[in-house]
This record gives structure tokens, C-alpha cells and sequence, in this order.
């Protein structure tokens, strides 16, 4: 965890699966290198994204819209972004805006990368 | 009793700051007796506040320096929170906003919708100098058992 901005970002392949584990505030003072990595991410075929939310506190709408945009790329590209383990006042800001039925959400991380070999 | 207390709070508008913002909503809350689902009632107060925030840093002042003055006041009869928001920036025309398509996924454009679906009342008032966010959260007492 980065102390000064109480975010921390982590990635790593499993398999063709992209992952990226996100922990403290995701929000539009942390959202950039979310936003970077995943630009970089769904430039590949296909675009295969996990994004872990376990340790997320909170989002707004600014890295919503990162989320959303990965998504919309990755599905471009003949992938798909995926999230797992979304704490439930998390949850809050998906529900709202409906985007929980546009996201595919697992309750596990494993469950979504091997989603993708289905 | 029918005691009303006021935290007032001067933050300077940037993204950095803005969870100063949620951690004085959420302190406020906690401390708040009786009420019914409070850490929820906290999540969703913070949300629509740093949306309003983030509105102000970002289309008020739009990369100008400038001040966020916020004032939390706690009322108990009937028990809600009142929050106003002034800053020195830009105003801007609600009504020109468009609503989010929900049957579509949007990059942008949830903002000010979430701030209306989490607070009981969102009003906007744009004056020349000073712009006011008049927001509002009625909070259900837990019912005994």
C-alpha cells in the first residue's frame, strides 16, 4: 500500500489472463495508473482482464468510468474485463448506474480468469 | 432535544483532498446514535459528496486553484444531514446535463445522476462568485426491538 495515497495496484498474468488487484481508494486521484495499465492491457487479442476489488474501500465515478472503458476496449478486442470480489458497499456504485449487469462479477478470482476458457 | 450542530470545513480543490471530504462525513456518522444501517447511510453521504467535489474541482474550477467551503450540519428533528458546498468557480446549468442511459453502459456522465439517486435532496444554486450545492440525507432512526 502506497502510505501517501492509500491505493495500491498490482498486476500479473495468469495464463493469457491479465490481473490486476487494486487495494485502498480507487477514485479520481488514484485512477491513473489503473487507467494506464489498462489501456496497455486491452491492446491485446483477445483482451483477457481480471480486476480484483477485494481490498477496493471505494470508487467513484471516475474509476468507474476507467472500468467501463477497459470493458468496453477489451470486448473490442475480442476479450472481455471482468471483476471478482467486490465488497458490498462497493457494490453500491455498480447497482445504481446498472453497470452490475453490464460487468460479468465473480465472487472469486480464480472463478473469473477460468471463466475465460469456457 | 432538538440540538443542531454544525462542522464546518475548508479543503482546496483538488482530487487529493477529497478524502479529507469522506472521512469527516463518515466520523460524523459514526458518532451518530439510533441510526438505522449507518455505515451504509455513511458510503453512500460520502459518494455523493466527492461526486459533488469532484464536479466543483473539475468544472468549477476546471485546473484553477480555489477553495471547496463545506458545512455539515447535524439536525435531530427530524434527524438528517444538511450539507452545503460553496465554491468560487464556474457555474454551470444542471438542466443541461443529460441522464445517464442506463440500459447502456457510459464511460461518463454518472456524476450528478449518483448524487440524486444517494441523497433525499440536491439542490443547485448558481450566483455569481459563489456557487451553492444544498444537499440533503434523511436518517431513519433503528427501530427498537
Amino acid at each position: 500500500m502506497d502510505e501517501k495515497t492509500n491505493f495500491s495496484f498490482e498486476t500479473r498474468a495468469v495464463g493469457n489472463v491479465q490481473v490486476m488487484a487494486l487495494a485502498g481508494r480507487f477514485d479520481a486521484y488514484t485512477v491513473e495508473k489503473a487507467r494506464g495499465w489498462l489501456e496497455e492491457a486491452t491492446a491485446d487479442v483477445p483482451a483477457h482482464i481480471v480486476v480484483n476489488l477485494r481490498d477496493v474501500t471505494f470508487v467513484d465515478s471516475t474509476a468507474l468510468a476507467a472500468l467501463v472503458q477497459g470493458m468496453k476496449r477489451s470486448r473490442q478486442r475480442d476479450g472481455d474485463l471482468r471483476l471478482c470480489q467486490l465488497q458490498q458497499k462497493v457494490r453500491l456504485i455498480f447497482e445504481l448506474t446498472r453497470l452490475d449487469r453490464a460487468f460479468e462479477i465473480y465472487t472469486g478470482e480464480d472463478e473469473a480468469i477460468q471463466a475465460f476458457a469456457h | 432535544m432538538n440540538q443542531t450542530d454544525t462542522i464546518k470545513l475548508e479543503v482546496p480543490a483538488k482530487h487529493k483532498y477529497l478524502n479529507v471530504v469522506g472521512a469527516c462525513i463518515t466520523s460524523i456518522l459514526e458518532r451518530m446514535e439510533d441510526i438505522a444501517e449507518s455505515a451504509t447511510v455513511a458510503y453512500g453521504v460520502e459518494l455523493a459528496v466527492h461526486e459533488t467535489c469532484t464536479n466543483i474541482v473539475e468544472h468549477a474550477y476546471a485546473g484553477i486553484s480555489g477553495l471547496i467551503h463545506m458545512s455539515i450540519t447535524i439536525e435531530q428533528s427530524p434527524k438528517r444531514l444538511v450539507i452545503e458546498l460553496k465554491d468560487n468557480g464556474r457555474s454551470f446549468d444542471p438542466a443541461k446535463v443529460p441522464e445517464p442511459n442506463l440500459e447502456e453502459s457510459q464511460v461518463n456522465g454518472y456524476g450528478l445522476f449518483l448524487m440524486h439517486q444517494l441523497m433525499d435532496r440536491v439542490d443547485y444554486y448558481p450566483q455569481s462568485g459563489q456557487n451553492r450545492w444544498y444537499l440533503v440525507k434523511n436518517l431513519e432512526s433503528r427501530i427498537a426491538s
